[in-house]
């Protein structure tokens, strides 16, 4: 097998937007930036094909007191990431200064001139969202990085942090399209690989990559920074969402519709008739809400946008494009669904896995020269953007600041990471990656899904490691794009035996995490649930946001 | 099986190939018209279709599992 050595200040595992916002950062600066992305960083991550919210607070408009602005925006799906207030204070500090950059790169963030905000907010209250035209965003951001002297590395994935613990000095990453390992020798690595979509079923569970988070995030950079012995927090909190029925797509708000029961009555309290400003919010309040039809004999429920007025629905199909969802509209074109005459039904969507990697304000983890950004840390759009750009910086200051780290005593790892794919590659015969994800979809799904306890929890696990243990030693990849898909198979399974630890220690009822053994809440553990490896042993502790 | 591609109408370019983030069209080879390798891995968000510069030559047939649900009129 092939191996490369390759140098760098700064290494960004991932090319999504908080990847390529942390790139365009530190080459300005002037550090030498690679950015590695296992697919293409013109197609990949959450905002792949588009967007059309970016939150951002604008003291002229919203009051000198951004506490104000921050609490109405936890009353929305906000809410459900758990993390420190200083944190927001951080994000609306610099939101619209990214915005105001976006702008000036090509992102158009105005519409007619003027901030448009709508959407994700409640009829009455202060609005929270702008609305910007995202279609091309990832395509003009990686011509920031590029003007600004980042390497960009497609079809490379980041598989494993080199270092003691304490302090970074590099990666491993795999091509996924030949046979070739390349270890990077990186003052700093910046984490940015996005979320974790196969690890629960899909809606469609024969169809695994129907995913509206598309189908390779896999917690890549939540495993690598385990093993390397960062803290991961509330991994077993999951999430769930609410959108179209089998055409699985983001974008709940951008519809401008009202939620409604098969008799035509709405679902929620918040609107009876489409109004382009707000959306049907109970879809933020509740996105269990379609399944709960579902289940006691009321559903299905249907997104009706049939009032919809004429300039209110070429201003949604407007937004549709520029969220990401043109494919969802050439299908309706295809098969005759007009959203003026067709209510169309949503459902809720699967569990996923929820959590992050835990990091300070700077983007810092707690091992140094590791930081983390976006959906890694803690997610949208606006989120990644800003703290994308607050790790390069960060992280650029930090390279000029040290040495270039030796690599001399990762010798036995890197022989490990090629030991372990050069047997993957090797097997005539055993499970593909397909056969492993499955397994384990199912044992995530029956034994740490939406119910849970502790007899089933422990089965799960012991179940869980059984197949780690059989992945790990009979798993087979007939080409280096499977070789690809193997290792994200191993690094749901590390993430998949984390759910399960820390849903045992959760001995309480909250959110999603439902415990029948113990239904309440406890208000004593409204704190961080951290998860971190020590001396090879998993350490879990509570301590305050 | 999305993709599809029309062999009469493909100029070869491989700009679907470079783009796909899931690899769908892995081992083409350049100057040939793509391989749709693995389909189950395409996540339909159309990219392949709107970076293709010739309309026609590559479309997604959505697949019967994830056909959009409504209320006829």
């Amino acid at each position: 097998m092939e191996e490369e050595f390759l140098e760098c200040d700064v290494l960004c595992a991932g090319g999504g937007i908080a990847g390529l916002m942390a790139a365009i950062r530190a080459a300005e600066l002037g550090a030498k930036v690679i950015v590695v992305e296992k697919g293409n960083v013109k197609y990949s991550g959450c905002g792949r094909s588009g967007n059309d919210h970016f939150e951002t607070y604008i003291p002229e408009i919203h009051g000198r007191d951004m506490d104000v602005f921050i609490d109405e925006l936890l009353r929305t799906a906000k809410g459900e990431i758990l993390i420190g207030r200083e944190i927001y204070h951080t994000q609306f500090a610099k939101a619209f200064d990214i915005v105001q950059l976006w702008e000036k790169w090509g992102i158009p963030m105005k519409y007619k001139g003027k901030w448009e905000f709508a959407g994700h907010s409640f009829p009455g209250r202060a609005m929270t969202h702008i609305k910007y035209e995202g279609r091309l965003q990832k395509t003009i951001l990686e011509r920031e990085a590029l003007e600004r002297g980042a390497q960009i590395m497609n079809r490379v994935m980041a598989i494993d942090l080199l270092g003691n613990g304490k302090k970074i000095c590099g990666a491993i990453a795999t091509h996924t399209r030949e046979d070739k390992l390349i270890i990077f020798k990186a003052k700093t690595v910046i984490l940015a690989t996005g979320k974790c979509s196969r690890l629960y079923p899909s809606l469609t569970p024969g169809w695994m990559f129907n995913d509206p988070h598309g189908g390779v995030q896999t917690g890549d950079g939540r495993a690598m920074a385990f093993r390397a012995g960062a803290e991961l927090q509330n991994v077993e909190m999951p999430q769930r969402h609410i959108g179209p029925k089998y055409f699985t797509k983001f974008g709940q708000a951008t519809w401008i519709g009202v939620l409604k029961d098969p008799h035509g009555k709405p679902v929620g309290p918040f609107v009876t008739k489409p109004d382009r400003r707000y959306g049907d919010m109970i879809m933020e309040v509740n996105k269990e809400v379609a399944e709960e039809y579902g289940r006691s004999g009321k559903g299905p429920v249907y997104m009706d946008c049939t009032d919809i007025t004429k300039e209110d629905y070429e201003y949604m199909m407007h937004w549709m494009k520029h969220e990401g969802n043109i494919s969802l509209l050439d299908h309706m074109k295809e098969e005759g669904i007009d959203l003026r005459k067709n209510p169309v039904e949503f459902a809720t969507y699967p569990l996923r896995c929820g959590g992050l990697i835990v990091t300070n304000t700077k983007a810092e983890t707690n091992i140094r020269g590791l930081y983390a950004a976006g959906d890694e840390a803690f997610g949208d759009i606006s989120a990644a953007a800003t703290f994308g750009w607050i790790s390069g910086e960060n992280a650029a200051a930090y390279a000029e600041s040290t040495e270039v780290p030796s690599i001399k005593n990762e010798k036995d790892k890197i022989d490990e990471n090629k030991r372990r794919i050069v047997q993957i590659r090797n097997r005539e015969c055993g499970p593909d990656w397909e056969e492993a994800n499955i397994a384990l979809q199912q044992v995530m799904n029956d034994y740490a899904g939406s119910v849970r306890n502790e007899a089933l929890l422990k089965q799960g696990l012991s179940h869980l490691r059984r197949l780690k243990e059989k992945a790990k030693t009979l798993l087979i990849a007939r080409n280096p794009h499977e070789i690809g898909r193997c290792l994200e198979v191993l690094n749901m399974l590390d993430i998949g035996e984390l759910v399960f630890l820390m849903a045992l220690n959760r001995k309480e009822t909250r959110g999603l995490h439902v415990r029948p053994d113990y239904p309440f809440t406890n208000p004593v553990l409204d704190q961080a649930h951290v998860i971190r490896m020590k001396k090879n042993k998993s350490v879990i502790e509570w301590r305050n946001y | 099986m999305p993709p599809i591609i029309d062999l009469n109408k493909c100029i070869k370019c491989g700009q679907c190939v470079d783009i796909c983030t899931e690899d769908v069209f892995y081992g083409s080879k350049e100057g040939e018209v793509p391989t749709v390798t693995y389909p189950k891995e395409c996540v339909h968000f159309s990219g392949c279709v709107y970076v293709c510069p010739v309309p026609g030559a590559i479309r997604l047939r959505f697949p019967l599992p994830i056909l959009l649900v409504y209320k006829p009129e």
